[in-house]
């Protein structure tokens, strides 16, 4: 293999992009577009959330386990309390409000509310006190941080009294401290647009050389398929590099999302993501026999990506039966190894596993794109 | 070692698609420092007998040499020029990045570059336009870097696909004449072409029909054979005899 007809083929690739702006301008403008729309979709928490509070414990105030809950609601900014009832007929009235869209949720404290408390942290073997929470369940992302912030309060007012909770989980974070979901996300997305680009810009740049007959030109070069398939790689790995760089540029300055670790390392999982999935891209080149057919593998490609590989959610979120999909995506590794990097703060001694995975599946691509492009002979 | 001294030596050379055979048994012998044009209508065999030479399409049977290395070669691969049919340039590079391009894949140096690309510019008129893109020129100006791509390592053995179309009457003639000139310097040139009267500049002429070889010889040897003035009507009575 020459390196210099590598370079070669990796120049003309970059400078085909260089005299196309409008890709040039994708190329950056995607990433960037996807990080802030999902940065400002997913990234910040919930706040504001719209309640009604029916309040109809008999308590005193000064005593009233309710009216202390309901303050500390108020200090604080996830959920707000539009209005609160002190008569029975609040509660019909407050559900109707639910039922009707109008508000996320109504709490209802009953009339014996602070009695309850009092009498279950003296007996535990009684009734616990209760609260009603009528909530709409569209947005599990809602449903979670309303029972959240109401847990906290309760827990929060209870420890003020002394009441002693039965059960008390203190959880000691080992990674993540004060991470929030996007910097969950963020690697994620990286990768996703990192894998999606060098994908389609190898497969369409590909079919077209087929198209064009340029492909016949080369291979009556003395470049070998090696140097061609190395040649790609090299200019879309940079291509998948370049994006990263944006996106992770965007992630800090718009979201100051958390990177613990090395971020080179981090890059470094991309590009060799880029390389492989660019090595897809020209594998699956030789079915298409034009540009729309190319485009129709991109969903195919990018759904089970989006759903399976954990950018998202979790791969314990996945179904058992998917999940041994996840584990054939070289994205999931990908993802999982950059998480590593950002927000474990991992060097390559905890991500070599997925390094060792990812860089196999770029081998195995490129090998096989140059088996294929040997078949033509 | 057999065809040393050719250029292109086939012996039986064939390639069948499932029931079709594209090239049936096909035997050449080109001499080096020849101007041979194959000309025939389409889908008789042209184009894919010339992939065949180049090492683009597996033979079924049947051997080729090309400068005395068995088809597909390695060791000569930089001394052969191949023109696709197809524009088969880039669109999106500009003609000289186009032209830099092949000259790096061939490792030529920079000096051998730039004075080859200066001349081959001059051949293709397309000094002025060396820094456009290709994408902005018309189909016929295409067809010239697509040529000047091909012969930018300088090399001995072309094999040109139909070189001469989309081009204008005045810049075939030009084309022609650097043919000539290739061929006067020791070079090979195998052409296609569907312009019959265009073939007569050629030192040999093989018509090919149905994936055949019908005919061969020089332009004036065919004519006689078949009593015509022309290679057009001289094709056309080849084919006759051969269908009958």
């Amino acid at each position: 293999m020459r390196v210099d007809r590598v370079l070669a083929i990796a120049k003309k690739n970059l400078r085909s992009l260089r005299h196309d702006r409008r890709t040039v301008g994708f190329l950056v403008l995607m990433p960037l577009l996807m990080i802030t729309i999902f940065g400002y979709t997913f990234g910040g928490n919930v706040k504001n959330v719209n309640v009604y509070v029916v309040n109809l414990d008999q308590a005193p105030a000064n005593e009233s386990v309710s009216a202390a809950i309901i303050t500390y609601l108020q200090t604080r900014d996830t959920l707000h309390i539009a209005r609160i009832y002190t008569t029975a007929d609040g509660v019909a009235f407050a559900t109707e409000k639910v039922k009707d869209a109008d508000i996320w949720a109504s709490i209802v404290f009953n009339e014996t509310f602070t009695e309850d408390v009092t009498k279950a942290s003296l007996d535990a073997s009684g009734q616990p006190a209760m609260i009603g929470l009528t909530i709409d369940g569209t947005n599990p992302n809602i449903v979670s941080s309303v029972s959240n912030e109401l847990l906290m309060a309760i827990r929060a007012v209870l420890g003020q009294r002394a009441f002693i909770a039965p059960i008390l989980v203190v959880p000691d974070l080992v990674y993540g401290k004060d991470a929030r979901f996007i910097d969950f996300f963020a690697p994620g997305v990286m990768g996703l647009a990192a894998m999606m680009v060098t994908f389609m810009l190898s497969i369409i740049s590909f079919v077209h050389e087929r198209s064009t007959s340029t492909l016949d030109r080369l291979l009556s070069t003395p470049v070998t398929e090696g140097e061609i398939v190395a040649g790609y790689a090299l200019a879309f790995g940079l291509v998948g590099l370049v994006q990263s760089c944006v996106i992770i540029t965007a992630a800090i300055l718009l979201f100051n999302v958390m990177i613990v670790g090395n971020v080179l390392l981090a890059l470094l999982v991309i590009f060799i993501l880029g390389v492989g999935n660019q090595g897809l891209g020209f594998l699956l080149s030789s079915i298409a026999k034009n540009e729309f057919q190319a485009i129709q593998f991109l969903p195919l490609i990018l759904f089970p990506s989006i759903l399976l590989s954990g950018v998202f959610w979790p791969i314990e979120a996945v179904p058992t039966l998917l999940r041994p999909v996840s584990y054939f995506i070289p994205l999931t590794y990908a993802v999982e190894g950059m998480r590593s990097v950002m927000i474990r703060g991992w060097s390559v001694d905890g991500i070599w596993p997925e390094l060792l995975i990812l860089t196999a599946f770029a081998i195995a691509m490129l090998v096989l794109s140059m088996y294929g492009l040997k078949r033509r002979k | 070692m057999e065809g040393e001294g050719d250029a292109i030596h086939t012996h039986k050379l064939r390639k069948e698609y499932d029931a079709l055979v594209a090239v049936d048994d096909l035997d050449l012998k080109i001499g080096r420092g020849t101007l041979y044009g194959m000309i025939g209508p389409n889908g008789s065999g042209k184009t894919t007998a010339i992939k065949m030479l180049v090492g683009l399409l597996r033979a079924t049977s049947g051997t080729a040499y090309v400068l005395g290395e068995k088809v597909p070669i390695k060791r000569h691969i930089a001394r052969i020029g191949y023109m696709p049919q197809e524009m088969a340039v880039y669109t999106d590079l500009t003609v000289h990045e186009n032209l830099e391009l092949f000259a790096d894949l061939y490792s030529m140096d920079d000096e051998a570059f730039a004075k080859r690309e200066e001349n081959l510019l001059g051949v293709i008129d397309l000094i002025d336009r060396k820094d456009g893109l290709v994408s902005q020129l018309s189909g016929g100006t295409k067809h010239r870097v697509s040529l000047a791509c091909a012969l930018i390592h300088d090399p001995d053995v072309m094999f040109l696909d139909e070189p001469t179309v989309g081009v204008d009457p005045e810049l075939r003639v030009g084309f022609w004449k650097y043919f000539s000139r290739l061929k006067e310097s020791g070079k090979t040139v195998i052409l296609t072409t569907h312009y019959m009267d265009e073939a007569v500049r050629c030192d040999i002429v093989g018509m090919m029909r149905l994936g055949s070889l019908i005919g061969e010889g020089t332009p004036k040897e065919l004519m006689n054979s078949t009593a015509t003035t022309d290679l057009e009507s001289a094709f056309m009575a080849l084919s006759k005899k051969v269908s009958a």
